[in-house]
Order: C-alpha cells, then structure tokens, then sequence
C-alpha cells in the first residue's frame, strides 16, 4: 500500500493532484454499475479494467493506439483505453465488452446483443482477440448511423487491425448486424 | 444451434462453438491469468546489433521500489542449460545459446537482464537502471555482409557466418540445360517479415511452493514441445547429481520409459532413416554440445519439478507461438529460483524486435526451357538469412529442405538442381510463418511469368502446358513426393482462367494503357502438401515424419457427453467447433453434447507438433474421426447388450441408440455411459467408455491446391497500388465447415498482400530495427485488403478423411499473384519485379519516374 | 509508462500556476493521443502532467464577429467535425479533420493539441500555416497571439514556452472566391501522411488567381509553405499549365526527410502529383460556389 503522503489530494475547486507515482481516488460509472477505486497516477484505463475490475475482455494489443484492440465506450463514444488514463476517466461511463450481452445479477447471459449475434452468424472473427475492440467501434459507429454503406462500414473499422481474418467476415458481420438491428427496430415500432 | 441437415455436421456453415465465450469477453488469453503473488518480469534488451558486454551494473536498480531480483545472463546460466538443437542436418551447424545473452549481444533487442517486481511499470522502471557498458561491435545484417568471408562469425565455433550448405541434385541437370533452346535466370529477393499475432507471446509460470509440478501458463501453438524444451532447458543440475536423483527414484525412470515408447509407438521404422551425420558434425564444431546434451538429458530425468503446459484462448500465432521463446526459460526459471510465479506480457515492441521474423531470402532460379514452352530442367540457388538465434525447435535448415521438395511446384520438371545457404547475421530470429516454404513458390510463380513473357507466351498457357493434368496422376515430382489425383493444380488453374478471362482482360488493359491507366493481371498456382504423402516427408528430411503422428483420445463421460482430447493447440483456427462437427457426424449425437479439451498437457495426449503445418484439418481431423468411429463401435457393442440386440441392427439417430426402425425402444448415450460404468464398477465421474486413434495422415496422402488470381491498378502519379478484384480456386478436399476454410484463406491472402504493400520488418545497416512499433511495421487495415472471392472445388478421393490443409495457402498464393499482376501492369514499360516488397516509392522507381534510392534491406 | 504526478486544474489560473511552478519538468495533457503513446513507449518522462480536460471554458467553437473562428484547447477532432460553423466558416479544417488518425483517435485528441505536438507529418499545422491562423498562448499574468508562421519552430517543437498554455487557435474569415483542398498520401488509410498538402486558391474578380496558399506536410521538419510557387501562381489564369508550373516549382524546392515510408525524391514528386491535384480541386469548389 502507498502511504498516506502518497495519496492524491482533492480541493475544494475539484481539482485534482496526485504526487509523482502517487495514487488518486476515482469514481466512474462501468458497465452500468459505480465504481470507487484508488488508483495509481500512471495505470491506464485499459489496466484499471483489466487488473482493478477483472474485467480482461478489454484487450491489449499495443498499447501505443495504432492496433484498436483496447476499444471500450466511454460517455458513448469509442476510444482507445490505453491511450487513456484511469484518472482521465474519472466522473465518465464506461461501457466494455462485458457489458454488451444483458446479464442477470450472477453476470449469467440473459441474451446476447445483436452486434454479437451477427457476429456469430457471419463467423465474423477467429482467435477473437481483436473482437472485443470491433464490436465496442461497431456499437458506437451503429449507434451513429444505422444504415451504412459497405464502404463507410471499412472505414469506420479501419482503427482496428485484425491479423486472422482479411477483414471481410467482420464487415459482413457489421452488416448482418445491421439486418438484425433494423429488424429489431421494426418489431419494436410495431410492438409500440 | 442445429444447423446440419439430416444428421450430417460435415460441409455445414456451423456457428461457432468458441463464439460463445470470445464474443462476449468471457475468454481466457494468458495475460488474463494472474495467480496470487505474481512478481512482473521485464527485460532489458540490447541496443546494439552486435557488440560485446563489458559490465553489467544493477545495484541501483536493484535498490528501485518494488523490485525483487534481478538475474543478468552470467546467473542464468547458472539456472539453466543452453538450447541446443533439436535436430542437425548433415553439413548443419546450429549453436548451442544461452536464454539471456552472456558476454555477447547479437541483435538488437537481445535480452541481457530480467528484472522482476511487484508491477510491470515497476519493474520497467528498473530496467531503465540497468546500466550496461557495451564495446561496439561490426555489424552483419544483410545476407552479402554474411557472405563476405572476412565477416567476423557471430557465432565463433561456427568458423564463419554460413550455418548450412547443401547441394541436392534431381535428374540429368547439366544434360537438361545443354539442350534447353532456351535459359532464363532471376534473382529474387524478399524482405523479412513478422508473423504479428494481434496477442503477443507471454507466460505465467505459476509456482506452488509445495507441489513438484509448476504450470506454465502460455501463449503456445505446441505445449508439448514447449513443455519438454523447457524442461530440458531448465533442469540445470550436475550429472552426478542427477543420476543420484534417478538412482532414488526408479518409478520416474519407468514412468519416462513408458512416456517415450508411447511417443514413438509406430515410427521406429521412421526413426531409423534418420541420419545422424548433422548430430556429429554438431558436436565436432563445437564438443561442448555433447556436455550440454548429457547434463539437459539427465537433469530433464531427474528434476524435482517439472512444469505442465497449460494454453487457454490464444490470440494467433501464424507460426510465430511455435517455437520455444528465450524468455519462457527465463521467466521459468526464475519462478522455479524464487519459489514464486512471475508473470511475463511480451509488449508489442517486444513482439516486433524479437516476437521471431521470417522471410528474408535470396532465390536465383534457372530455367531451361524450349522454344515451345518445355521446361526441361530448373536451378535455383538459396540462401536463407537466419538472424542471430536458430528457431527451437525447428530452424532454417528443416524449412530449406521443405523449399527443395516443393520447388519444382506441381510441374513436369525432370532435372532440377538446388544449392542451399543458411547464415547467420545480427538480426532477429527466423521463425517460421504461415507456409514457412513460401518463397519457393513466390520465386518459381514469379520467373515462370518472367519466362512466359520472354517467350511470348501468355503466363497461364506456359503454366497449363508444363503442370501435371489429372490425367497423368500419379506421379512422382523429381524430388521424390508422389502426386495423387488430389493434385489438383491444373484444374484449379483451368477453372481460375474460365472465371477471371484473361485473354478479354489483356483487350481491356490495352484500352486503359492508351489512355494512362496501369490495369494488370497476376496468376499464382501452388500445392501444398497437407497432409501430403507418406514420401513427402521422407523427401524433406528422412526420419521427420516419426514426428508428426497425432493420437486423439475420445470418450464418453458418465453424463452421455462426449469429451476428445486433442494435442492440437487451436488459436483461431476453430478446431472445438470443426472437431465437434466430425465427432458428433460419427457418434449420431448433436454437436452440442461433443466438447473438446486441449491446451493442457496434463491431460492432452502427446504431440510435438502442436497446431501448425496446416494439420488440424487432414491430420487432427482424421484422427478425431477414426478415434470417434472407434468409441461408437464400443458405444453401439454396449448398447447392444442393454438392448439385447444385434449389434448390425443397431443405429443412432440424434443421440438415440436404436434397432433400426424402433426409435421409441432406444437408448441414450447417458444410458448406454451408466450401464457401462456400473458394468466396469466406475464411481461415477471416470469417463464410461474411452478409445483413441493415433494417425499420420491417410495412406495415399493428399494435396491442397489453389490458384490465386490478382488485379491490380497502379496509380502511374503515386505508384499506389489498388487490388479491385482477387479471386481464389481452392481445392481443400471435403470441407467440414465452408466458413471456417473461407475465413483462413482470406486471413492469409490478406497476409500476402501485407508482405507485398505494407509490411517490412524493417533494419538499417547497422543492424538498428526501424520497425519496431505499429507505426512503423504496417499491418493492411480493411481498407486496403480487397474482398476475396472464393471457388471451391472439393475434388472427391478416395481417402476417408479427404480433408486437406488450408491454414496456409493463402499467405503462399497471395505474394506471387500480387507480384505477377503488379508486373503485368508495368510490363510495356519494361519493368521486371523480382523484389517482394514494393511500397509506392519503389513502384515509381521502377517505372522510372523517380531515380532509384540506395535500397535498404 | 513512467511515473509522473498527475493534476486536473479546475480552472484556467490553476492550470498557469502549476505550469509556472514546474515549468520544464511538466507536460500538458490534452486528448493524450500523442503524448500517451510517447511515455507508454516511453520515449518521454515528464514529471508532472498538468490535464487540462476540466479546464471550464476551453471546450468551446467561437464564431467573431468578422467571420473568422476560433477552437478552444480542449475540442476534439470529432467535435470540430461534426461542427457546423467549422465547415461554414473553415472548409480547410473541416475537410482535414477526416484525415486525421482514425475515429477512436479522433474522439480524444484535440485540435489544439495536435497544433502543440506539430508533428510534421500532421494535417492541421499545415492547415493552420494556409489559413493564416492565430495562436493564443497564456501563462500566469499574460497572454500573446502568435502568428502561424511563427508557431512551428522546428521538429515536434514551437514557439510556446514551457509554462504556456495554447489557449485557443483562431482561423480569420475566409476570402471570398476561395477553394480550398486538402490531399494526402499515407501508406494505409489513417496514417500520418507520407506527405500531403493543404491549399487554398483565392480568385480575384476578373477570375485570375489573386493569392494561394501551398502549405505542405510529411516534407520537412515543419509543416512548410512553397512561397515561390505561390507566387507564381499569382495573376495567373487558373488551369493546368499554371498549376503544372506550380507543381514542377514545388517539386523543385522542397527537400523532404527520406523514410521506410517514402524516398526524398518520391516525396518531391508526388509533392507535385498533389499540388496539381489540390489546386484543380479547389478551383472546381470556385466554380460551384459561383
Ligand atoms: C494511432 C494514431 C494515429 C494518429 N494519426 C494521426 C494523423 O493521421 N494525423 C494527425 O494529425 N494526428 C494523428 N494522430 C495524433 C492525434 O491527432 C492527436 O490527437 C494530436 O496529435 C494531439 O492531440 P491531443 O489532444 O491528443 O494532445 P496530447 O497528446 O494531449 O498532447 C500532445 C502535445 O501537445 C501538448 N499540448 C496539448 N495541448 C496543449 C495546449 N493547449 N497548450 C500547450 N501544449 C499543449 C502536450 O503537452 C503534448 O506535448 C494519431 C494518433 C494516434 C495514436
Ligand atoms: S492496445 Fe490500445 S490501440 Fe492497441
Ligand atoms: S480474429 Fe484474430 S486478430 Fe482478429
């Protein structure tokens, strides 16, 4: 444990210092549920999720922004958790891969999200290491437009590397994604 | 999830089973695993290409917050025994070397030191304290500075840089070139490369003080190899210890016995072709070999702890997690010494420097020809840049013999004459990568079109008119393989020109060219031998088939499931789905009641071979089949008994044993397991029922063949080079899943393209890596690798399991077709590739719009 | 990433305290995409991160009343893009912003913080150098506006000391009868450019070239304009054989880096290549403005 001289200090203008290697207190919102934790200056939000949360869908592939593999949802937009960190993301909402599928109180899967289902059905990914960023750029890119193009599909997926695939499965996958999420919109319309 | 029709799995789109956990973040890669009291290894790496160490001081780093130890190479020789090769081809040299460099560095990002602490920042923070006083050496890099004979040899013992000379000669080749009409000679050279899983390599040896058994947790597509390497490595002890070690402890002597007959069980026939010339020479250029041998073989018997190999979820590995890393030894032995687990995450820095690189060889190919187009005859001469360690355990040699077979490619060639170069230099090691022949295709793909446009033929007749035809199988390439009627090249290549027309697409080429645009096309043929006959590993390397056997273990649980154990290492290539679909086809039970287990070399049967070499398919495959096959004849033999029926009457039909024709009187599986446990007086949880099948391929082997077909357009302003079309006819035999086959071959077509446009392991003249991060080393995104349209052919055989190997082709197709359509675009300007890599700088060059830059290599 | 102390100033005048008080030995941290990479590479070792991200007042798009416009420190790429005034009143920046990096990059990083970096090879600081723009720098007790021409001092450094703080960039209004262009070549899609440049082209009112701007990046340790080829193209009747003359000067006076990326001469040429192009694009965007 640090000692107490190592701790960050919080004015009253919420400010917010931490001595060198020091740690500081952040609260932050993670897959729909608050989280406290006293963390070190230097840990980036991927490793705070990886190591402090047990989160370990996050993955990291570079750690210096180029491969995309770290990709979470933060205040719903897609970033780079190794390119953040965990005190910048102090006060914001997380959403990683873990939180895509609805889940029961035991974290048991209630049902999978369409992007994840479209995935399946297209055979999208192989060793499935880059896919947790996919489907976070995916689910913010969807969110934003919900009817692309093939081509604005490869452009939005393009800061993501994936060694396995050649890419067309994942794109396929983004588009039968698409179908389902239109369908899904449909029914519910409907259902209104 | 059922998706097979009428009880069949096989040749089914099948979602897949891994799915369920990867997509939902739920998998299990290496660096998720974190046991209690984890110290965090970082290393310190040389930034010099070649220089001796002159002193090593870590006492201020030593003293830095949360560090542990820190072991620089002179103790970790006290720890472990040096890699010593595997196996030795005759006339091969491969030095014994040390998992961390002592006295000498021989590349850049050579690991001198390992510190260990609380954190990886931390222990990071350290390593920037290691202070290392270095004498600068002459660098060797490029394989002319290892060929010059006043380089100084990076490895003394070897007595200069060249590691492997052989000559092999095939037929009448003097004759043959006397009397071509016709000689054409090329030298191409490719770049290196690295293989770049998106998951970088790392281990977490887990050390329980109390148990004598350490698990290894690791990114490995070969736990077996990895588990016994390491345990040779790491069993550092004195003789004469050791053998009082065993003197006391005969049950381990027998429990070996037992595991190295197992190992071996049917090939000793093999074995004994084995030459054992290279050994000698091995140890007659350095004697120290024999001491080395001796103590790693001994203290491998008789270590008091000996690690277990356990692999989950594994991020790729294309070859590159196959091999047997330094750094395991490091971080294993180090655990072992302080009685702790260490974790190591290799960064991708890490991956980039010493992560193991491949490529990087120089081919001149001659042909003799006549005016008609014959070929009558083929040279080529090899020389394979190795870098500073060999590969463990298999090196350039093993790969150059590889080249040597499949160099004729699926050609009439009757005279053919290969002179082979392995050297050393200060770079990163070679390892292999996806079709680690590769290059043999792309030169001889790429001087066929060279000679075809000298000739004035058109590349696909040139082709047509020398490959072998189904009708003329079998036959026997000149290197000594037997081609079945699974070689399929000609009928790949055939249906390639009915789909991609060539001969409209020159008419449409020409239009273009008269008005600026570059359009241009390329076409690829190759086989692949997956799993390829019995010869052909005899043609590699006599003995080497011994190895690559691969028992599957299969059984049913007491629950009515059925569990097969397999010693492949999936890592992207689906094998729980794949293997399930094969299984569950056999047995008649749904997929879903099929699991497979791998990844633990506890309980997975041996295999040194792990997931590579396009096996898991023809090999993996077939052994699950026969293993499944085995278990049903045992399932339906109980069931009988319950059922009190003939056997030969017996189906089972969704998991439902029956008398044909009388579903409702059937039995389950769960039933026949119970019956069968309380028969064999089972408690319960032992599997009811067990069979295993161990299997080296069918009989009459088998092919995988392709041709790949390019286009290209080259922006004559920018030299940028699109691809609006790629198309592939693959022959893979029966596919067990299409959409699993579909993705490998585009995963490796989009490797291809990388290493032509975009990817270049990158070192200056001083052997100084420029490529060391992915803002360097360029990885194609979705926006530069095309859609890739598929044509199967699924050529029926009569082999069983007629399933064939696709993990490679792709990345072999894809560089000459990409090459050949980049040079059939720039043909009227006269240019000739014979370089791999071409970025856009170098496509103006050779067009001539820009003047040519020293290159560098 | 090495250790570093962290502060998240919540205004402006505890920001300029802590830059004042460490001076060398602190970094700003904007969006981090640039800075993050270098210290997880750990290329850089600051001791001190001052982050401005909560800094009130800097997240903001101010229109003035001449037309021009100015960014704040802390709007990031895809808040400049997705910025209506900003392709009103700054084509050249909104048709920039797409270039830059790839969507997650661009959700981060900041506008001005790229122009802090001046990373040669960026698309905006070339950007700013056309436009003329205006630096605002403060520190404690004082503020100064820096001209574009005199921000980018050398390789990844500018004219800001060490206890500045770029508050804010200022774009002036754009002349009427302007294109403008920007054209790249990088090695993949998203790439830093191998080289690119931004132009504009402004005609007078008989349809001759009044002014132009030809503000390269990826050519030399700074973004950096073509002057001669300006002004030659200065008076001229706007069409291929004044651009190609342009081209031919461009090509000509710049003497770029050589990199595993491009060779000098590559990049003289296509340097060329793309002045021809951009200037024939941004006369197009004239011709339907009119
Ligand atoms: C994979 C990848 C690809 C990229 N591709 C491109 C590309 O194609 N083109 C491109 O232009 N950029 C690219 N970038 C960089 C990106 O544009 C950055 O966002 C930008 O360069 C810096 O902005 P930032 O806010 O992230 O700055 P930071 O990283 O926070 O800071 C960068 C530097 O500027 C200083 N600084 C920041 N703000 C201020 C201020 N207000 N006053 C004084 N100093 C300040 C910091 O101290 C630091 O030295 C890429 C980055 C990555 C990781
Ligand atoms: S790990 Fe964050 S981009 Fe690669
Ligand atoms: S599936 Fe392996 S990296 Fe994308």
């Amino acid at each position: 444990m640090n000692s107490p001289s190592a701790t960050a200090t919080q004015s009253a203008m919420g400010s917010l210092h931490s001595p060198i290697d020091g740690t500081a207190t952040i609260e932050l919102e993670v897959n729909g549920v608050g989280v406290t934790r006293r963390v070190n200056a230097r840990l980036s939000l991927a490793d705070f999720l990886r190591e402090r949360l047990d989160l370990t869908g996050t993955h990291l592939g570079c750690e210096h922004g180029v491969c995309g593999a770290c990709t979470v949802v933060l205040n719903d937009e897609a970033v780079r958790s190794c390119l953040i960190l965990a005190v910048q993301a102090d006060g914001s909402r997380i959403t990683t891969i873990e939180g895509l599928a609805e889940t029961d109180h035991d974290g048991q899967i209630i049902s999978i999200h369409p992007i994840q289902r479209a995935m399946q059905e297209a055979h999208g990914f192989q060793c499935a290491f880059c896919a947790p960023g996919f489907l976070m750029t995916a689910l913010c890119f969807l969110e934003r437009n919900p009817a692309p193009t093939r081509a604005q599909i490869r452009e939005e997926i393009s800061g993501n590397l994936c060694r396995c695939t050649g890419y067309q499965s994942i794109i396929a996958g983004v588009e039968t994604a698409v179908e389902i999420m239109a369908a899904d919109r449909r029914e519910g319309a409907q259902d209104a | 999830m059922r998706e097979a029709v009428a009880g069949r799995y096989i040749g089914q789109r099948v979602r897949r089973v891994e799915d369920q956990r990867l997509l939902t973040g739920r998998g299990s890669f290496v660096a998720d695993v974190e046991p209690e009291g984890t110290v965090h290894a970082a290393f310190v790496r040389s930034p010099f290409a070649n220089a001796n160490i002159v002193s090593i001081d870590h006492s201020v780093a030593s003293r830095a917050k949360g560090v542990v130890a820190i072991y620089t190479g002179a103790e970790i020789c006290l720890l472990t025994n040096p890699f010593i090769p595997f196996s030795n081809l005759p006339g091969q040299f491969t030095p014994p070397f040390w998992a961390l460099a002592v006295d000498r560095v021989r590349f850049v990002g050579d690991p001198v030191a390992v510190v260990l602490a609380y954190s990886r920042a931390l222990a990071e923070d350290a390593a920037e304290l290691v202070e290392i006083e270095y004498q600068e050496l002459t660098p060797v890099v490029s394989i002319d500075d290892a060929l010059r004979t006043d380089s100084e040899p990076i490895w003394p013992a070897a007595g200069s840089n060249i590691l492997y000379e052989a000559a092999d000669q095939f037929g009448e080749v003097d004759e043959a070139f006397r009397k071509a009409d016709r000689v054409f000679t090329e030298t191409f050279t490719s770049h290196r490369l690295s293989n770049q899983p998106l998951e970088t390599r790392g281990c977490v040896a887990e050390v329980d003080p109390e148990s004598d058994e350490v698990v290894f947790h690791a990114a490995t597509q070969a736990g077996h190899a990895l588990r016994w390497t390491l345990a040779a490595v790491t069993a550092r002890q004195s003789a004469v210890k050791s053998i009082r070690a065993l003197a006391g402890n005969r049950g381990r002597l027998k429990a070996f016995a037992r595991g190295a007959k197992a190992a071996l069980a049917g090939t000793g026939d093999q074995l004994k072709k084995a030459d054992s010339s290279g050994t000698i020479h091995q140890i007659r250029k350095d004697p120290r070999t024999l001491l080395y041998l001796g103590r790693s073989f001994l203290g491998t018997l008789s270590a008091e702890r000996f690690p277990r190999v356990v692999a989950k979820d594994i991020g790729g590995g294309f070859g590159s997690k196959g091999p047997v890393s330094r750094e395991d030894a490091v971080i294993l032995a180090v655990a072992m010494e302080l009685n702790r687990s260490v974790k190591w995450i290799e960064d991708r820095v890490e991956n980039l420097t010493d992560g193991g690189q491949a490529r990087d060889e120089r081919l001149t190919i001659s042909f003799a020809v006549q005016d008609d187009g014959t070929i009558l005859g083929m040279k080529a001469n090899l020389v394979m840049n190795q870098g500073a360690y060999p590969g463990v355990p298999f090196n350039c040699g093993l790969f150059s013999r590889i080249m040597k077979v499949m160099l004729p490619g699926t050609y009439r060639i009757d005279a053919f004459r290969l002179d082979t170069t392995v050297v050393a230099s200060n770079k990163g090691r070679y390892i292999p990568y996806r079709g680690p022949w590769a290059n043999e295709t792309w030169a001889r793909e790429r001087m066929l079109d060279v000679v075809a446009r000298e000739l004035g033929m058109s590349a696909t007749q040139l082709r047509l008119k020398n490959m072998y035809h189904p009708s003329e199988l079998p036959a026997k390439m000149i290197t000594g393989p037997t081609l079945d009627p699974t070689m399929t090249a000609a009928t790949t290549l055939q249906r390639a020109i009915e789909l991609a027309e060539p001969a409209a697409f020159a008419a449409k080429q020409e239009d273009a060219r008269s008005r600026g645009r570059l359009l241009g096309i390329g076409f690829a043929t190759y086989h692949e031998a997956a799993p390829g006959p019995p010869d052909y590993t005899d043609a590699v390397t006599p003995g080497v088939g011994a190895l690559l056997a691969e028992k599957s273990e299969i059984s049913l649980e007491a629950d009515g499931t059925v569990t097969i154990r397999t010693q492949q290492m999936p890592h992207g290539q689906s094998h729980e789905t794949t293997y399930a679909q094969v299984a569950a086809d056999q047995l008649g039970v749904p997929m879903e009641q099929v699991r497979l287990v791998w990844g633990d070399t506890k309980n997975t049967p041996f295999g040194i071979m792990g997931t590579g070499g396009s096996r898991g398919g023809p090999i993996g495959g077939g052994a699950v089949q026969f293993s499944s096959r085995a278990l049903r004849t045992k399932i339906l033999d109980q069931a009988a008994d319950l059922l009190e029926a003939n056997v030969n009457d017996l189906e089972i039909v969704d998991g439902n044993i029956h008398v044909r024709g009388v579903p409702a009187k059937g039995k389950s599986f769960a039933e026949v397991a119970a019956a069968a446990a309380s028969a064999g007086g089972g408690i319960g949880d032992e599997p009811a029922i067990t069979a295993e099948f161990t299997y080296n391929g069918p009989p009459q082997g088998g092919w995988a063949c392709a041709t790949h077909v390019c286009w290209v357009e080259i922006d004559p302003d920018t030299g940028f080079v699109t691809i609006p079309r790629y198309l592939v006819v693959e022959d893979c035999g029966e596919m067990i899943n299409p959409a699993i086959v579909e993705g490998q071959v585009r995963g490796g077509v989009a490797q291809g393209i990388g290493a032509v446009l975009y990817e270049k392991t990158n070192y200056d003249e001083f052997g100084n890596l420029q490529s060391s991060t992915y803002m360097d080393y360029l990885m194609p995104t979705a926006m530069e690798i095309p859609e890739i349209e598929l044509h199967h052919l699924e050529t029926p055989s009569e082999v069983e399991a007629n399933y064939r190997g696709v993990g490679e082709g792709g990345a072999i197709g894809a560089p000459p077709a990409l090459t050949n359509a980049i040079e059939n675009a720039l043909a009227h300007l006269g240019v000739r590739i014979t370089e791999q890599h071409l970025p856009p700088h170098r496509i103006l060059e050779l067009t001539g719009v820009i003047k040519p830059n020293v290159a560098s290599r | 990433m090495p250790a570093f102390a962290y502060h998240r100033p919540a205004s402006l005048d505890e920001a300029l305290d802590l830059l004042s008080r460490f001076g060398e030995d602190a970094k700003i941290l904007a969006g981090g995409q640039s800075l993050l990479p270098l210290m997880a590479l750990r290329l850089s070792h600051p001791a001190n991160l001052v982050d401005i991200s909560r800094v009130p007042g800097l997240n903001e798009i101010v229109e003035d009343v001449e037309g021009g416009l100015a960014i704040g420190a802390t709007v990031t790429h895809t808040r400049a893009e997705e910025a209506e005034a900003v392709h009103r009143l700054t084509p050249l920046v909104a048709a920039a912003l797409p270039l830059v990096g790839h969507r997650a990059i661009r959700n981060r990083g900041t506008v001005v913080g790229s122009l802090a970096h001046a990373d040669p090879a960026a698309e905006l600081p070339a950007v700013a150098l056309a436009l003329g723009a205006r630096f605002i720098a403060v520190k404690s007790g004082g503020q100064r506006r820096v001209a574009a021409a005199d921000f980018f001092s050398g390789f990844l450094t500018t004219d800001l000391a060490p206890d500045e703080l770029l508050l804010a960039v200022g774009f002036p209004p754009q002349k009427p009868r302007t294109g403008v262009s920007v054209k790249e070549i990088s090695r993949r899609s998203g790439d830093f450019a191998i080289v690119g440049l931004a132009a504009t082209v402004s005609l007078d009112e008989a349809g001759l070239i009044a002014s132009s701007a030809l503000s390269f990046f990826g050519a030399a340790s700074t973004a950096v304009r073509v002057t001669e080829a300006e002004e030659a193209l200065a008076g001229q009747s706007p069409g291929p054989e004044a651009f190609e003359e342009a081209a031919r000067i461009v090509s000509q006076s710049l003497d770029p880096p050589e990199d595993a990326n491009g060779t000098t001469a590559y990049r003289k040429h296509v340097a060329g290549v793309l002045t021809r192009n951009a200037l024939a694009d941004a006369i197009d965007q004239i011709g339907f403005a009119a």
